[in-house]
């Protein structure tokens, strides 16, 4: 982070101590958000909307009529699996560069808090996240419209899966900012990449817990499915390629399960970062 | 640049051509060359069952039925493109596609809801495995109990095997659901009095040329439409073969003899004065002109 903008991050002592920490977080989120463009992280876009293209005009001949379908599940597979290594690598070094390049110092040397650090690096990808995701999911409407000829009810029917999708990279974001908070890039990336492959089992995980003969091994079992986020409930790519829309109140509880998981997470990984020393 | 600069990147660029167009001279070497795979292989069962692949897909299952939907479609073509007759998707017992039923259940176990699987099975596999094609299904049937189409493919792989009252029930089943078209309901009647009636097969392709979205399934319940007809056409041939051979003492050697008849028959007729099947490839006298068959090489299907 450079220093002009560095100095932006303080803000004026005379603004109410709410109103300031908010004007810190959204610079830095803003700086963020600079930096993973700079970084040409959006250029992972070029790759999917060829993806796309190609899937638009060739699935047709290999697919038996489902075209319509394959694009769906292609296009949002792909926009979450991209959005996965988004989130993870370039989650894991939004606290590692600023530590390495030394320009932490001349943060924290300024009356900015390390929970708005944090909150703004994690809010700050989070924005990436979304431009991401919504230009990904313009591309997979486009995409239907161009195979259909003309207008197509799975392009707006498969938007309240994409919202899924962002919440679940938002939830990884955070995952991969806790780990990056106390141990290295690459340890942080293993461990959010087992984050997500866990979190996809997570039935697994209680079914495995409610089979378990001993009362420890059951607890163990039961204590990691409610302290890994259950991924799985935020998967709905496959019955969105069907033109199926969640439930309402689904969507509703998944999202405040996931807002109320990202604050916990947040919360362990400040605690964390507020006690490590730069020395 | 100096000199020096444009010599190496001269030599890059050559480097880059020789090896270029040596890795496609290698590649084509190895092509040629490759020993043909083996076919205890090419048929080995398929590794992951579907409810593996569907736990270890972390919610790309979707995709992952795509995936094993087109490979199922690919696995068909390949044994189509290796026979040379124009054989119908619903005659393909002889091609041995034992990985055909697993491919489909995958798919269908990846993704309950997709329709597509389950329809390809109800028409191709009944002739490779008709207990995979029942059990298909049934088993689309138990995750999409409100899809009445599902009904109808049923009731098709019943009406083939000649169970007209199971026939008849599927499709009453069918007809009861939410969406229904009122010609399901009308089929069970039909079954129960004109099972195995032309105008029956007639109405059941039909159906099946409106709704089938695979180019495939479609095609094949054209080539079915066209070999209904061409039975009432060649119904009508053999009458005047018969009437001919009756009057005459003998058979026709050619359709020229008998061509007043087919012109009361109302038939199309090429120049040579042989009359047109309804895809417009002219009929063949067989049995020393006694009968009449599709010629190989028509659209009609033989069988």
């Amino acid at each position: 982070m450079d220093t002009v903008q560095t100095s932006k991050i303080v803000g004026s002592t005379t603004t109410p101590a709410l109103a300031g920490a908010w004007h810190r977080i959204a610079t830095i989120a803003g700086n963020t958000f600079r930096e993973a463009v700079r970084d040409r992280v959006l250029y992972n876009l070029v790759l999917f909307v060829l993806i796309l293209t190609g899937a638009a005009v060739f699935i047709g001949e290999l697919s038996g009529g489902q075209e319509r379908k394959i694009i769906v599940d292609l296009g949002l597979s792909a926009m979450l699996l991209f959005g996965v290594f988004i989130a993870i690598f370039v989650g894991v070094g939004l606290v590692y560069k600023e530590i390495e390049r030394r320009t932490v110092y001349a943060i924290f040397s300024k009356p900015v808090g390390r929970g708005e650090f944090l909150l703004g690096k994690y809010l700050g990808l989070c924005l990436t996240l979304l431009v991401n995701v919504a230009v990904m999911g313009a591309g997979v409407s486009l995409a239907l419209i161009y195979v259909s000829r003309g207008w197509d009810p799975l392009a707006l029917s498969i938007w309240p899966a994409i919202l899924l999708i962002y919440v679940e990279l938002m939830i990884l974001t955070g995952v991969a900012l806790l780990f990056s908070s106390f141990s290295s890039p690459a340890l942080s990336a293993l461990l959010t990449f087992f984050v997500f492959i866990i979190g996809h089992f997570s039935a697994d995980l209680k079914s495995l817990a409610n089979s378990m003969g001993g009362s420890a091994a059951r607890w163990l079992f039961a204590a990691l499915y409610y302290l890994l986020p259950n991924l799985a409930n935020l998967s709905f790519i496959t019955p969105a390629a069907h033109g199926q829309l969640p439930a309402a109140q689904h969507v509703a509880v998944v999202v405040l399960y996931s807002l109320v998981y990202i604050v916990v997470i947040l919360a362990a990984a400040t605690m964390i970062f507020s006690r490590r020393n730069f020395k | 640049m100096n000199y020096r600069g444009s010599i190496r990147d001269g030599a890059l660029l050559l480097t880059l051509v020789i090896g270029l167009a040596s890795v496609v001279g290698l590649s084509r070497w190895l092509d040629s060359y490759r020993p043909p795979t083996d076919s205890k292989i090419e048929e080995e069962q398929l590794y992951l069952n579907g409810t593996t692949a569907k736990r270890i897909s972390l919610g790309f299952n979707g995709l992952a039925a795509d995936w094993y939907w087109m490979r199922s479609l690919q696995y068909v073509g390949r044994k189509i493109i290796g026979v040379p007759e124009n054989i119908p998707i619903d005659s393909l017992g002889q091609l041995n596609l034992k990985l055909l039923a697993p491919l489909l259940d995958t798919a269908t176990t990846l993704d309950p809801q997709f329709m597509e699987p389950y329809q390809y099975a109800a028409v191709v596999l009944p002739d490779i495995d008709l207990q995979q094609a029942i059990r298909l299904t049934k088993k689309g049937i138990a995750a999409n109990p409100s899809a009445w189409r599902l009904y109808q493919h049923l009731g098709y792989i019943y009406w083939q095997q000649r169970d007209f009252q199971a026939a008849g029930e599927a499709y009453d089943q069918g007809s009861k659901l939410p969406g229904a078209p009122p010609w399901m309901e009308a089929m069970k009647a039909k079954m129960a009095a004109e099972g195995g009636s032309r105008d029956l097969a007639r109405e059941i392709y039909s159906r099946m040329y409106e709704q089938a979205s695979n180019v495939k399934v479609k095609e094949m319940a054209r080539k079915r439409l066209l070999q209904v007809d061409s039975l009432d056409q060649r119904d009508g041939l053999r009458k005047v073969l018969s009437a001919y051979q009756s009057r005459m003492g003998r058979c026709p050697s050619s359709w020229k003899e008998i061509e007043p008849g087919l012109r009361a028959l109302r038939m199309e007729l090429d120049s040579t004065g042989a009359p047109l099947d309804p895809a417009g490839t002219a009929y063949v006298l067989v049995n020393a002109g006694c009968d009449v068959d599709v010629d190989p090489k028509s659209v009609v299907p033989y069988r």
